[in-house]
């Protein structure tokens, strides 16, 4: 059952509720004039939130010493991603040592849902979860971010070294 | 014959049988790497542990024969205990690179460790370092750090394909599989060393890190590499197909297959295939003109055969056949052109010198799998060289033509020959530049495409079912006929 209001003669004095809001309003303008610091919103883009170092956002591909790129395309980060945006094509390294390394690396940034499990499927620490979160672009190709970007990008600075060492464990025997 | 009780489950089987051949026919699973049906038994690794009722200690299944009412138990803590130790035993020097290693996935250890192991290792001594990725020939790799040493692909070399290439050197915890120096694996059955090794030891050059095997789907088919009609197993994904191995048919193949036979996946694969059909016709100036519905190509095809037939008789149009197709589509494609009165039926044999030869293994000379169909369904064939002679008069030829290129070594030569007539339909699942003159390329399915029936050179007759599609647009004769059927009945 529909019930239609009809407005009451009381609700058409909406002059005071207009005042009373707007004085809200200028209350607060007043307020933050005159206490700048306290302010709780901030000039974005130019101002920027700082968010924790450990904030899992953008992937970053980990290298070797040698400016190589540690992963060994096992593809369990593949198999494990419930979004399936990660795309690795493997090959045969010249290398025996190495074996088999990614000659492609791809992560649909658009489809990854940031749940984290490629890292933690990841058994020789080359893939993790960056501080990064700002994603945005102009075209959609610049989304699927390859080798280049996952592990050279600029602010990377030439890459970031992976906790697992090949060398390392060899001498240990493993 | 006597009986045995397995896990209080009773079974009678022949004489001279082992434990876990027993335990197999009663689905009982025995862990085990060494053993295996196809070869001799070897007792080396251990693992196939069990307690029989009266025997002091545990035996090996492998090499217990049974005896009349015997009692055995294969899931007792003293077996459980067993089989775990000797598992740590085959994991002290086993390198940890199941990330890189193709096995993953479809490995024993893997799988027994999980079922069995579960054991935190004691071992503290570093490994046993020894060489990876040595290649053992033209399509085996071996990682010896990997090798258990079950000696299967030796006992492979040794009794199958005879050709002894493989053997195990030195001794102790230095005992490494290797070939003799200047003898490659390179026999024609080497893979079947890779699909029967328990780890991850021997891998194949042409799968090794193309896909991780879980990415895979598989289906049952007959291989049509050649007229032997091995059963196989295919393994595909979204992207194609990666790979062939055997099944077991114990009245055709046995366990194995060979080499060339694993190959024949390629021609399956977008890349090799005519995906659209191609036209060429003096209205639209000669050149090859590509993406014509198949639908509509057919019906057009239909129309010029019936007009042929109207204006020149059913003794101008010839049909050439490979022995590449199935049963049910040559009777039906037969069945047509017979109803319209054209019998010119001729018979493309590949590699005429050694088609009836026999590798005295598996593989046969006749590199189609199913020639002997053919015989079967269009009685009355002519032979190649009546078709030399006869091809200048006809005036329209529809040739059905190989699937599988790499059969047809006499293709460019045959390829003039056909040429000589005037209108040429050729089905082809493959793409060749050598094909391009000719006015209708009709893109057909490939056989794990299509449902139908081979007959081997045994007069087997094996059916099998299709299991994905690679080309949307190609057809299988029996469509084609459909499609054609129509329009070549409206005019006549």
């Amino acid at each position: 059952m529909s019930v239609v209001k009809r407005p009451s003669q009381k609700s058409k004095w909406y002059i005071p509720g207009v005042l009373t809001g707007l004085g809200i309003t200028i209350r607060h303008m007043f307020f933050n004039l005159l206490h700048r610091k306290d302010i709780f919103t901030i000039e974005y883009p130019e101002e920027r939130y700082p968010y924790s170092d450990r904030f899992k956002g953008n992937h970053i591909l980990t290298v070797k010493k040698d400016g190589s790129l540690r992963c060994t395309a096992c593809m369990l980060c593949a198999t494990y991603c419930p979004a399936e945006c990660i795309s690795i094509t493997a090959a045969e390294h010249d290398d025996p040592n190495v074996e088999k390394y990614p000659i492609s690396y791809e992560i649909d940034i658009l489809r990854c849902v940031f749940c984290g499990l490629c890292e933690e499927a990841c058994p020789v620490d080359a893939i993790r979860m960056g501080p990064e979160h700002q994603t945005a672009a102009l075209a959609g190709s610049r989304f699927v971010y390859d080798i280049n970007k996952l592990a050279y990008r600029p602010n990377l600075k030439g890459g970031v070294l992976s906790h697992v060492d090949d060398e390392e464990r060899k001498a240990r025997g493993l | 014959m006597p009986k045995v009780t397995i896990n209080g489950n009773t079974i009678e089987v022949p004489a001279g049988t082992s434990v876990i051949k027993a335990a197999q026919l009663l689905n009982i699973p025995i862990a085990h790497y060494c053993w295996h049906e196809g070869l001799s038994v070897a007792g080396a690794c251990r693992m196939c542990m069990v307690e029989v009722e009266k025997m002091p200690k545990l035996q090996v299944a492998c090499n217990t024969t049974v005896t009349d009412g015997m009692v055995v138990f294969t899931n007792t803590e003293k077996v459980k205990t067993a089989v775990k130790w000797a598992l740590d035993f085959h994991l002290i020097n086993h390198p940890l690179d199941c990330p890189i290693c193709d096995q993953a996935g479809e490995c024993k250890l893997q799988d027994y460790y999980m079922s069995y192991g579960l054991y935190t290792p004691e071992m503290n001594q570093p490994k046993v370092k020894k060489e990876k990725v040595v290649s053992l020939g033209d399509r085996v790799v071996l990682d010896q750090e990997r090798c258990i040493l079950c000696s299967r692909c030796v006992r492979f070399t040794k009794e199958v394909t005879k050709t002894h290439e493989l053997g195990i050197f030195n001794r102790g915890d230095r005992s490494q599989l290797a070939t003799f120096e200047g003898r490659p694996l390179n026999n024609n059955y080497s893979v079947n060393t890779v699909d029967i090794c328990p780890v991850g030891a021997l891998t194949s050059k042409d799968f090794r890190f193309k896909q991780r095997v879980w990415f895979l789907k598989e289906f049952d088919s007959i291989c049509n590499g050649c007229s032997t009609g091995c059963n196989v197993t295919i393994s595909y994904n979204q992207n194609g197909v990666f790979r062939v191995k055997p099944r077991v048919n114990h009245d055709v193949n046995g366990f194995w297959m060979c080499d060339s036979g694993r190959d024949i996946y390629k021609y399956t694969n977008k890349e090799f295939r005519l995906t659209q059909v191609v036209e060429r016709s003096e209205k639209l100036g000669g050149d090859a003109v590509r993406g014509k519905p198949v639908a509509l190509a057919l019906q057009e095809i239909g129309r010029q055969l019936s007009q042929v037939i109207k204006n020149k008789g059913a003794q101008s149009v010839g049909l050439v056949w490979s022995g590449q197709y199935t049963n049910e589509e040559y009777s039906s494609m037969g069945r047509f052109f017979k109803d319209l009165g054209v019998s010119q039926f001729y018979h493309w044999k590949n590699n005429e010198k050694d088609f009836d030869s026999f590798d005295g293994i598996l593989k046969r000379g006749d590199l189609n799998p199913n020639t002997a169909g053919l015989k079967k369904e269009l009685a009355g064939l002519k032979s190649w060289a009546d078709f030399e002679k006869q091809v200048s008069p006809l005036e329209m030829i529809f040739v059905m033509g190989p699937e599988n290129f790499g059969a047809y070594s006499d293709l460019e030569e045959n390829v003039k020959v056909i040429k000589k007539a005037k209108e040429v339909v050729w089905f082809t699942a493959c793409e060749s530049s050598l094909l391009k003159e000719f006015k209708w390329l009709i893109p057909a399915k490939s056989f794990v495409e299509k449902s139908g029936t081979f007959v081997n050179s045994k007069g087997l007759a094996q059916a099998f079912k299709a299991g994905l599609t690679i080309v949307p647009d190609a057809v299988s004769l029996e469509e084609a006929v459909k499609g054609m059927q129509e329009s070549a009945r409206m005019v006549s």
